[in-house]
């Protein structure tokens, strides 16, 4: 696990109390962190400081802005959550993935874990930047979600029984229609947004922007929406102090945290499997209960190598989908070579559109006299862009269904006697 | 959010017609079932799905009228018109002099391609108009030349150029002693090439809705008006608005939308069917009681047993076990349910089987459709594809 050196005052971290403050300060810049004392008793591995642990790095790892509807998630959901979250992104520490899920136990392992996702990226910041209030109308244009290498592997799923074809055909067709409701939706977003623009025309002090978008307006309208707009801001300015605080105290942290991991039993290589859990008997009870220890022992003894025969029988008749070595390595085949298609996808992109768009949202601002300053996009330069990447795109899915279609084809020609109509579909 | 309707052909129009009148009428209606705060968030929400507001403060349908021959569209613009309470946009139609002699062919490849962009305008100007689009509602009937042929043509070109946007067809099934003798073509023609472009096909039977007006509303001369306003009112009570989860003072903006996601996500299982009740002309409903949950039970009988009216329900039959579930969406008083038996289809297909065996005589009809564009190969496709789709159904 390593950790950010960084030049700061070396005074500061003499000063007594400046480990709560810096803690105090981290605490701040983060979504509803937990107070001091609970760093403090996760030092020493309290078991109150677990459950305020979890939710915490629930909300840092969740990919979706903090809402309601998270927040009302069982303990055990966003422990579960949170376990696969870090494993997935690589998370070296094997006792965490063991902890139980009803907070119980563990804060310490947590307090790590935390410290880990602080020292790999700038989280309090990047935290900040999911929760920012836009003023402005606003719309990210780079493409950078999109050409992301695929995600964390989803957990195995058992299906349950056979999984009838037409059931997942239904899915896709609902998600299918929310797609396109959501295109409409969009449109008529666009409509509104360019009738407000051109409505408000001249009344925003900042020239360069010449007319209000929705926020404006609507806080013009409502005053006291203006007023909890104002309230929010303040709140925001807040937490970037926090943040503030935070970068110039890190360095007292981190020497702290040396010590919380030194305080930690070094940790085992994992076993290769789980370990059995055997029966628990009580040491006196005489011969009969060693008996019944040993025959216990060879009964599971027994069980496991059933459970095993039939695994691999199983297995070897399921052509090992879901499990088993070969279906991983044709996993990961598979991923690469998802990654150099993406990969080839972002060159010919490159290469065809215009310069790279910028990272980031950008905000909406119509102008009658098309003038522009360097800094800004025209629209119709991104247009133009997202039009060749839209091109370059449909030719990989047309070159790949045809590769589909001809692979079906073959398929069909090797069974004699068998008429093939394809759907109809143009 | 807004819905487009585009009416083609005779009967598109004049059940389109009927449709607006429905839902206006009952969107204005006097009997005072609700407070006055909910009535107007419900007309709000029902003007702003279907019509469009102009400075004299009459609606203006949100529809595109397209037929080939010029009365049937005058007839309805007057209609619309006489009636004050609203009207069809001035420049919303599109109809020439010729016809298209219930010739499937002739409609899509003909008229189609050379009427293409003219119609394709006035449609975007409409979907122009909406301030947030939801899709398009396409009435037509699969037996005549122009709705059908047409009407498959132009929902081909709605896919290509607004793929983004969900599009219902409401086709109307011919009676099964009609009137058009290659109707059996034009059906099967219609549904194939349908089934491709559009999001959902809804179906309404002219033999089913003749039942209801017959032996339920006790109508004795049964006209086309009286068939159409049975429609409308099917329709209507679909496309009505209905309350969303969080309050009664907030409808679901996107009925497609919401409709669409729950019955048809599924490629292969595009059809759907209407059921309501209660029957009965407007007079008795008054010295009716029905309760909500009465209802339900009948409704889904009626579904089990594929029944289309209330009378004559095979209390016996019970539902097979089928793994995708039925979702109701709960509006004024009607539902509208998943049809897991498309009975309907086999029926043609029985009929069609035999025909096109039987009738030598029938292959003379074919030359009409080949002269215009449409080989043998297309009708063979068309077998395939609606095959496939029976097949599915079948395997449910």
């Amino acid at each position: 696990m390593g950790r950010r050196r960084q030049r700061v005052d070396p005074a500061a971290g003499a000063r007594a109390g400046a480990l709560p403050e810096a803690i105090a300060a981290l605490s701040r810049s983060l979504p509803s962190g937990p107070s001091p004392e609970i760093f403090r008793r996760a030092k020493f591995d309290r078991p109150e400081a677990t459950s305020a642990l979890w939710q915490l790095l629930f909300r840092v790892l969740s990919p979706l802005p903090a809402g309601n509807a998270l927040a009302s998630l069982a303990l055990e959901v966003q422990a579960r959550l949170v376990k696969s979250a870090l494993c997935s992104q690589g998370y070296p520490r094997l006792a965490l993935a063991q902890l139980p899920e009803d907070g119980s136990q563990g804060s310490r392992e947590l307090l790590l874990a935390l410290s880990w996702l602080l020292a790999r990226g700038p989280v309090p910041e990047q935290m900040l930047a999911q929760a920012r209030v836009p003023l402005g109308d606003e719309m990210t244009v780079c493409q950078c979600e999109a050409l992301a290498s695929p995600g964390p592997p989803a957990p195995h799923m058992e299906a349950e029984g056979p999984v009838d074809v037409r059931h997942v055909q239904w899915l896709m067709g609902k998600l299918r229609f929310r797609w396109r409701q959501l295109v409409s939706s969009q449109q008529e977003q666009c409509a509104l947004l360019s009738k407000i623009h051109l409505y408000t025309r001249g009344c925003h002090s900042d020239q360069s922007l010449s007319h209000l978008s929705v926020t404006e307006a609507e806080m013009l309208r409502d005053p006291e929406g203006g007023q909890q707009l104002l309230r929010t801001l303040e709140r925001e300015n807040q937490r970037l102090e926090a943040v503030l605080a935070w970068r110039r105290s890190e360095l007292v942290f981190w020497r702290w945290m040396d010590t919380v991991l030194g305080t930690c039993a070094p940790e085992v290589p994992a076993a290769a499997s789980q370990p059995t859990f055997l029966p628990w008997v009580p040491e006196r009870g005489g011969g009969e209960l060693d008996l019944a220890v040993r025959e216990l022992q060879a009964l599971e003894e027994e069980l496991q190598e059933a459970v095993e025969r039939r695994r691999v029988a199983w297995e070897a008749k399921a052509g090992g989908c879901g499990r088993g070595p070969e279906w991983s390595a044709a996993r990961r085949a598979s991923r690469e070579a998802v990654e150099k298609e993406l990969g080839a996808l972002q060159q010919c992109w490159e290469r065809d559109g215009g310069p790279a768009q910028p990272h980031g949202p950008h905000r909406l601002v119509r102008r009658e006299d098309g003038a522009a300053g360097d800094r800004d996009l025209r629209a119709a330069v991104v247009i133009r862009t997202l039009r060749s990447q839209e091109a370059c795109l449909e030719a990989v899915l047309r070159r790949l269904q045809g590769q589909c279609r001809q692979e079906l084809a073959r398929l069909v020609g090797a069974l004699p006697g068998l008429i093939w109509i394809p759907p109809p579909g143009r | 959010m807004s819905i487009v309707t585009v009416q083609l052909g005779q009967c598109g129009n004049q059940i389109g017609f009927e449709v607006f009148d429905a839902l206006l009428s009952d969107s204005h209606s006097s009997q005072g079932l609700c407070s006055m705060r909910e009535n107007e968030a419900y007309q709000a929400s029902c003007k702003e799905r279907f019509f469009s507001e102009e400075e004299n403060g009459v609606p203006i349908a949100r529809a595109v009228l397209v037929d080939m021959e010029p009365k049937v569209i005058n007839q309805t613009l007057s209609k619309a018109a006489q009636s004050g309470q609203w009207k069809y946009g001035q420049h919303a139609c599109f109809c020439q002099k010729q016809g298209s002699g219930n010739n499937w062919a002739y409609g899509y490849s003909v008229h189609g391609p050379r009427h293409e962009e003219s119609i394709m305008n006035i449609i975007r100007k409409e979907v122009e108009k909406c301030d947030s689009f939801s899709g398009f509602f396409i009435i037509m009937s699969m037996a005549g030349g122009t709705g059908s042929g047409l009407g498959a043509f132009v929902t081909q070109n709605l896919e290509d150029q607004y793929s983004n946007s969900l599009k219902m067809n409401q086709i109307i099934w011919p009676y099964g002693t009609g009137e058009v003798i290659v109707q059996n073509y034009n059906s099967i023609l219609t549904l194939s090439h349908l089934y491709r472009s559009s999001d959902a096909l809804l179906l309404h039977e002219n033999d089913a809705i003749h039942k209801i007006c017959a032996k339920l509303m006790n109508i004795k001369q049964i006209s086309f008006s009286d068939i159409n306003q049975v429609l409308a009112h099917q329709l209507g009570s679909v496309f009505q608005p209905t309350y969303s989860a969080e309050s009664s003072f907030h409808y679901r903006r996107n009925p497609l939308g919401d409709l669409m996601e729950h019955l048809v996500p599924h490629p292969e299982f595009k059809m759907l069917s209407v059921r309501n009740i209660p029957h009965m002309s407007e007079n008795s409903l008054a010295y009716t009681t029905f309760t909500w949950a009465g209802l339900l039970k009948h409704l889904r009988q009626m579904l089990i047993s594929n029944a289309k009216m209330e009378e004559g329900i095979d209390r016996h039959v019970r539902p097979p076990l089928s793994g995708l579930p039925p979702l109701s969406k709960m509006s004024l008083n009607k539902d509208l349910h998943f049809n897991t038996s498309i009975a309907n289809l086999v029926i043609l297909r029985g009929k069609d089987v035999q025909s096109a065996d039987v009738g030598k005589k029938f292959r003379a009809y074919i030359h009409q459709y080949t002269k215009f564009g449409i080989e043998e190969e297309d009708f063979l496709d068309s077998f395939t594809s609606l095959e496939q789709v029976v097949a599915s159904y079948c395997n449910l």
